[in-house]
């Protein structure tokens, strides 16, 4: 089972749409697949139309009293499941805090779904916290989606930095661009210059298409509802640069 | 286990299709708390079911199947259902296949599935199912759904290998309406499912949609079956039961047939042979039963067989044990062996064009036509095809069984005390071959003629004495096949070092066989001790 994290320090920057359209693009590619909807906020929860509750809370979760298997909701998409979230995962800190090895409890967590899952997405909550350390040492690779200006790569350039410095397994990092204007210069200049600088990054870009906004109303993946759209392309596109960087099969 | 609920209703109504959809979505619609049933696009896939000839996937609980959805770009899904409640495997492949073996499957969780079941046997088609399918998707309030509904009309197509010439007309099979529930929502599919069973126009399916598309071609279920089970009546004359279980054997062996032809998998030859190996054993231990000069004849037909369809075999085992015997050569010579092997595969595809040429030569035929049309004969009948019935034709033949099944016994205690640490291989080989006749006259007879707790304590012995046996045998063949390709070998690239690394297994071999000897005396001996007093 390989855990990939869609994450950045950063929010509103596209993690939810790249974990959904992703999860679908896995599924639909045989690949077993749950997602995880670990943000408070439920956003991949509202658009996979399911309740974001889990019985008994994000603390019964991490702390293993919880049964996984009642917790798990099928979606629409045949192959992709979610673990759902819950509003309690704004206290999910406290909750690790109080476990013994806080920074391995999410992996513990997902262990027993190995034997019945092939990938886990993970919808990460946009912090730097010890929940966000817990995702790091469960994950096989981090997914970051950059907005191609100069704030964004500040906060990636710390995140590589933290990663690569305090993580005693750093998962591996592919980061793509996202919610790109192609008419901005800014734009183009950063996704001409970073792959080049980064070899973490791909020249992969997202646009600020309005198909990925029409999500929360559509309450489907833009690989679903516009699959000709070129949103549903490069999301195409990067489900396969995914698949090659971290060997996925 | 993540369990997701599935059921499959029959339809037993006239009416089918998008009729029938609507009248289940208003049904669905009216039982519950949901917030609508949508009605999808018509769906049409075809599902080529795969299994081994011997259907051992349906055995175990399993279901493997191409399927292909029609006016879909994408490749074919290969899917594995069961057990029952588990969630299908669906892997993404090419087109169907002629055949599979196991290592052709195109996911590593398939093979690690299916290769303990399916062994080096084939996985071939075994009927198509074509399914026009209007899926439903049950939804609650979120517009999310929560159960799924599909209502089926279909059709059986016969499948095989060779495939069948003219292609078959599609057999229309029942209605079906398959309800499968989604993780987490175990309520939603509760209810869906009381109301389907309230349903007039449905009911419970009883037989699995393969199986009666099986059926409906023509086909049986349970697929091949090598095994030979006569129900005998101990005071029946020994003509005629023999000629029952002859005649079974013989329908083994044309079952076989085909298989071995196409060169489908091993087996096909391997239960061919053993077919007729065992044909051959009871036409000696009833020879008495028979007209001599007849069965003289048929015995030679039968000898014929085997030897045309012994060179392939030979070479099958050799090429199916090479891993097992090449693990036994240190690793850095184990490449070395390999020009071995390319010469093993050569003699074994020149060795099956000659077999197949027998098979479908008219010697074979007229041999195989007189065979049956013996074996059709009325022991008790006018002579002709039956010939003058032997001295034992009208024994009952538990008297006959009985009387041979001492014999043999007695001959393998007697030759076993003869061996001397010096005795050859060959004596210890025949040994083997007479404890072969009696471990067939015990299984083919044994059931239905003596207590089972009569037999099981000689079965056993003789189980225990056959495999050291057939151990120390199978080492001195094996040593002398690899033996006679030396100089073959000799000529080939990578020859010299070949030869080597041969060299060095055959060694192996022979102290393996050294040490099987070792056990045969204590075999033997428990052998004797066996009161035969029960076969009666």
């Amino acid at each position: 089972m390989k855990v990939l994290a869609s994450y950045n320090i950063k929010g509103g920057v596209g993690k939810t749409a790249a974990a959904v359209n992703l999860g679908v693009l896995a599924a639909r590619d045989g690949f077993r697949t749950l997602l995880w909807d670990l943000d408070p906020q439920g956003a991949a929860s509202f658009l996979l139309r399911v309740r974001p509750r889990v019985k008994g809370g994000g603390r019964k979760l991490v702390r293993g009293r919880s049964d996984l298997a009642d917790l798990l909701r099928g979606s629409d998409v045949e192959g992709l499941d979610l673990l759902p979230a819950d509003f309690s995962y704004r206290h999910l800190d406290l909750a690790l805090d109080g476990t013994k090895h806080p920074t391995r409890r999410l992996a513990t967590v997902l262990a027993p779904l190995a034997e019945h899952y092939d990938l886990v997405l993970v919808d990460c909550q946009p912090a730097i916290s010890l929940v966000s350390e817990s995702v790091f040492d469960a994950a096989d690779a981090l997914v970051v989606p950059l907005i191609p200006s100069t704030l964004s790569l500040r906060t990636f350039d710390q995140l590589l930095a933290y990663v690569h410095d305090e993580v005693e397994r750093p998962p591996e990092i592919v980061a793509f661009f996202s919610m790109v204007d192609g008419r901005k210069k800014l734009h183009r200049d950063v996704m001409a210059r970073l792959p080049l600088d980064h070899p973490e990054v791909t020249p992969i870009a997202i646009p600020a298409a309005s198909e990925v906004e029409l999500m929360g109303t559509r309450r489907r993946a833009v690989v679903d509802s516009a699959p000709r759209s070129r949103a549903a392309q490069a999301y195409r596109d990067l489900w396969t640069e995914l698949r090659t960087r971290l060997d996925l099969r | 286990m993540l369990a997701v609920g599935n059921r499959c209703y029959v339809s037993v109504g006239e009416t089918g299709g998008l009729a029938r959809a609507v009248e289940l979505a208003d049904r669905v619609r009216a039982s519950g708390r949901s917030s609508g049933a949508d009605i999808g696009a018509p769906e049409v896939v075809t599902r080529t079911v795969f299994d081994t000839a011997d259907r051992r996937l349906r055995a175990a609980g399993l279901e493997l199947a191409v399927e292909v959805v029609e006016a879909a770009d994408g490749p074919a899904t290969m899917v594995l259902d069961g057990p029952a409640g588990a969630r299908p495997l669906r892997v993404p492949c090419p087109r169907p296949r002629r055949r599979y073996l196991v290592g052709d499957l195109p996911d590593g969780d398939l093979v690690a599935r299916l290769a303990p079941i399916v062994d080096v046997r084939a996985l071939l088609p075994v009927v198509e199912i074509r399914r026009e399918d209007i899926p439903i998707a049950v939804l609650d309030r979120e517009a999310k759904t929560v159960v799924r509904l599909r209502v089926g009309d279909l059709w059986a197509v016969a499948k095989g290998v060779p495939a069948p010439l003219p292609a078959p007309a599609p057999v229309p099979l029942l209605g079906r309406v398959e309800v499968t529930g989604v993780l987490g929502y175990r309520r939603h599919y509760d209810r869906v499912d009381a109301a389907l069973q309230g349903d007039p126009a449905l009911s419970a399916s009883g037989v699995t949609v393969v199986d009666e598309a099986v059926t409906a071609v023509g086909g049986s279920p349970g697929g091949l079956s090598s095994s030979v089970r006569v129900d005998l009546d101990r005071e029946e004359p020994t003509g005629a039961a023999a000629r029952r279980v002859l005649r079974r054997l013989a329908d083994v062996v044309e079952a076989n047939r085909p298989g071995t032809l196409e060169d489908l998998d091993t087996e096909f030859l391997h239960d061919l042979r053993v077919a007729v190996r065992r044909s051959r054993s009871v036409l000696r231990q009833t020879k008495r039963a028979f007209d001599p000069d007849l069965r003289r004849e048929h015995a030679d037909s039968l000898r014929w067989l085997q030897a045309v369809t012994g060179p392939t075999r030979d070479l099958d085992v050799q090429l199916l044990e090479w891993d097992g015997l090449v693990a036994r050569v240190p690793d850095d010579r184990r490449p070395a062996l390999e020009p071995a092997r390319g010469l093993l595969v050569e003699h074994r595809a020149a060795a099956l064009r000659t077999m197949k040429a027998a098979l479908r030569s008219a010697e074979h035929r007229r041999r195989w036509t007189a065979w049956r049309l013996f074996l059709a004969a009325d022991a008790d009948g006018p002579t002709g095809v039956a010939g003058v019935a032997g001295v034992d034709a009208g024994r009952p033949i538990h008297r006959v069984a009985r009387r041979r099944a001492r014999s043999l016994h007695a001959r393998i205690v007697r030759d076993g005390r003869a061996l001397t640490p010096d005795s050859p291989a060959e004596a210890l080989h025949d040994i083997r071959k007479r404890g072969k006749e009696l471990r067939y006259l015990l299984a083919l007879f044994g059931p239905s003629l003596w207590p089972a707790a009569e037999v099981k304590p000689l079965e056993r012995a003789m189980k225990d004495l056959q495999n050291v046996l057939g151990h120390h045998n199978d080492r001195d063949v094996q040593a002398r096949r690899l033996s006679a390709l030396a100089p073959e070998l000799a000529h080939r690239p990578g020859g010299p070092a070949a030869l080597l690394a041969l060299g060095s297994l055959i060694d192996r071999l022979e102290a393996d066989q050294r040490l099987a000897r070792a056990d045969v005396a204590e075999r033997l001996a428990a052998l004797a001790q066996i009161d035969l007093r029960g076969i009666t």
